[in-house]
């Protein structure tokens, strides 16, 4: 008998515990649903970003370019997920002729990573990353900064929202993708006497674009 | 380092804990702060929500825990459909076996490891190190403690018990580190020293917060960023998973994955949420080649079989560690053991035999704390006195536990000779003080003993109802 059969059978000599569990019934997300429709979701995520750190802005395509490169400040590389998973069209070309490079995606040493999202978390400020063709995980990873880019139709109300959706979709992001990470703010610890730091071994800083 | 097992001298290491003036500080900090993060974030929207969290969680647990065979043989197939490994230990040596074969057959030098307790009980480091491999913690807490030559103290803060000073200490003596009293330059410094290592390590080694049955998925929650390192740069990569991970649904996932910080550290979503689902697909460029499942049992399925299979739902969120008045003062060290607290009184002398965890039983107040702030509603306070009654048929009680519990069903089982015991206490304490006689000195000896009421509620109670 194998160690796994060992186990099984283990198991099912045990009288099951818990025999006389009650479902519940009720369905309740963990967090209330209190906005309604886009603007307020868009006005829920930014409140609950924000809240975490994140820096979040509201911006057109060219607003969008003018913060990427201010954030650059004069960097001739960055991490990128690849243009078309980007809802910013071109951005890698005007990049390269702004004279910024993309960087391999396991480069360690870039300073800034460029994302896009599959979806974002009204309720609790989230950012849902699945990896994929041109969806590198490094880039919202290794850098000390992350820029995602996200359209507004792409806030969601919160996780049950999305796991509904998923459900709908055949759960691509727990089977298509090796990876799927939903990300809550910049990489922090507390593990220093008690006291928050942002920027553990992810992002210490953590901009968001809205972009329009 | 392998935790040695010394849970039969919970005494004497509870008294050393007590004397450190350091531990008492960073512990009470520690757990102060987390227990009132808890209570915002559980209650953020009103005590009724809370307690539904709390009912669903637990609910979700025990549901997967009823059917947990069939559960494991249907995670195990959605496992491999999403290409990874799958593997089963019953025990320690099993286990690390077979994850040193998975390092040999892939050739791998050097293991970065993020934050799994269950590794922790499987002294699993000690024998890759044995293997000749080297291993590096990288969540931070752990990173300290591996320099400092310690084990966890905490679930979640597994140096806990450290001040700030120390760990710059520690940094100073072990890294060479450039003196600094601010954490921020701390987190910079541990972020620029295992940079190198993420880069290229050749395994990843993680445990697992939940197993998802219905998709043959690991959840992981961390905030540094460390175990999305660790299962992302390598080629390999070893998750190890307690077969008592496991949920159903994703929904039950959903619901957990938010329950289990809203309890632990007061977030409503830890950093990362991160949904591990196997190795890196062929469009992927990024993500390990070959990924691994180990199903561990180490003494699960012998709980799974007894009155204790509610110790199985635990999630490992530390609330009960937060909440613990024993805790609180000892520390996580002082259990003996991989899990301290509440879940570890409870835990070790399961896992490890209740003869080599006698006073871990007897280490509760029985104030119900834990049981009030467990997120997955496990009675902890009645396991805690089965244990002892199990201790008591085992006959290894000590003489002095059975004369005070004569002494005290007597007192209890007539209100009369309860009222006179009263009138004795108010009487004794007139002589002896604030020092309580032989063996509860011991807890007297490091704190005050509150005196009696002068009057008892008893008799307030017959004047107010005789008002």
């Amino acid at each position: 008998m194998s160690q796994r059969d060992r186990i099984l059978a283990r198991l099912r000599q045990a009288q099951p515990p818990f025999a006389s569990l009650a479902p519940i019934e009720e369905s309740r997300p963990v967090t209330p649903r209190s906005s309604q429709g886009e603007s307020g979701r868009v006005n829920q995520f930014i409140a609950a970003a924000r809240e975490l750190g994140s820096y979040v802005y509201q911006v057109d395509r060219s607003e969008a370019i003018e913060q990427i490169m201010d954030l650059l400040d004069g960097d001739q590389s960055a991490l990128s997920w690849d243009g078309e998973q980007l809802p910013l069209a071109g951005l890698q070309e005007t990049l390269r002729s702004l004279g910024v490079a993309i960087a391999a995606p396991d480069d360690g040493d870039a300073r800034v990573g460029i994302t896009g999202v599959s979806a974002a978390l009204a309720a609790t400020g989230s950012l849902v990353l699945e990896s994929g063709r041109g969806r590198y995980r490094g880039a919202s990873l290794l850098p000390d900064l992350h820029i995602a880019l996200l359209r507004p139709d792409q806030i969601l109300p919160d996780l049950e929202s999305w796991r509904e959706e998923q459900a709908q979709a055949g759960y691509t992001a727990f089977r298509d993708s090796s990876n799927t990470v939903i990300v809550t703010g910049p990489s922090k610890t507390a593990d220093i006497g008690h006291q928050l730091v942002k920027g553990a071994h992810g992002p210490r800083e953590l901009h968001v674009m809205i972009v329009k | 380092m392998t935790v040695e097992l010394k849970s039969n001298d919970f005494v004497s290491l509870a008294d050393i804990a007590l004397r450190n003036p350091d531990l008492q500080h960073a512990v009470g900090a520690g757990t102060r702060g987390g227990y009132s993060k808890r209570a915002e974030a559980m209650f953020a929207y009103g005590a009724d929500h809370g307690e539904f969290l709390r009912r669903k969680a637990a609910e979700a647990k025990r549901r997967a825990l009823r059917n947990l065979p069939d559960l494991l043989e249907q995670a195990e197939s959605n496992l491999l459909a999403n290409g990874w490994g799958v593997e089963w230990a019953e025990d320690a040596a099993a286990a690390n076996r077979i994850a040193l074969d998975i390092a040999a057959r892939h050739g791998a030098r050097t293991v970065t490891k993020s934050k799994s307790m269950l590794t922790e009980e499987l002294g699993l480091n000690h024998a890759l190190e044995a293997g000749g491999m080297r291993v590096v913690e990288t969540d931070l807490g752990e990173y300290i403690i591996q320099l400092n030559n310690e084990t966890p103290s905490h679930i979640v803060a597994p140096v806990m018990h450290k001040t700030k000073d120390e760990i710059r200490d520690i940094f100073i003596r072990e890294l060479d580190m450039q003196p600094t009293d601010d954490a921020e330059e701390m987190v910079a410094f541990a972020r620029k020293m295992l940079r190198h290592d993420f880069l290229h390590a050749d395994l990843g080694i993680s445990g697992g917060n939940f197993l998802i049955a219905e998709t043959g998925s690991i959840g992981l929650v961390m905030n540094e960023g460390n175990g999305r390192m660790c299962t992302s740069m390598p080629r390999v990569h070893i998750a190890l998973v307690g077969i008592e991970k496991i949920v159903e649904t994703v929904e039950d996932y959903a619901t957990l994955t938010q329950v289990l910080p809203r309890s632990s550290t007061g977030q409503s979503l830890t950093v990362y949420t991160n949904i591990l689902n196997g190795p890196k697909r062929a469009a992927e460029d990024d993500g390990p080649e070959h990924a691994y499942v180990i199903l561990v049992d180490n003494g699960r399925s012998k709980i799974y079989d007894t009155a204790y299979a509610e110790a199985l739902a635990c999630i490992r969120c530390g609330a009960c560690q937060n909440a613990c008045p024993v805790y609180r003062s000892t520390g996580g060290h002082a259990y003996g053991w991989v899990y301290g607290g509440p879940i570890g009184a409870v835990l070790t002398p399961l896992l490890v035999g209740l003869e080599n965890a006698t006073p871990l039983p007897h280490a509760s107040s029985l104030c119900g704390s834990c049981k009030q702030v467990c997120p997955v509603d496990i009675d902890l306070p009645r396991m805690l006195l089965d244990l002892r009654w199990d201790l008591v048929q085992a006959g290894e009680s000590k003489a002095g536990w059975d004369l005070a519990m004569k002494l005290w069903s007597v007192g209890m089982t007539s209100p009369k000779r309860y009222a006179l015991g009263g009138v004795a206490a108010r009487a004794g304490q007139a002589v002896m003080g604030e020092y309580l006689p032989g063996p509860l000195g011991n807890w007297s000896a490091h704190r005050d003993f509150p005196n009696f009421a002068p009057k008892p509620f008893r008799e307030l109670w017959k004047e107010r109802a005789g008002a």
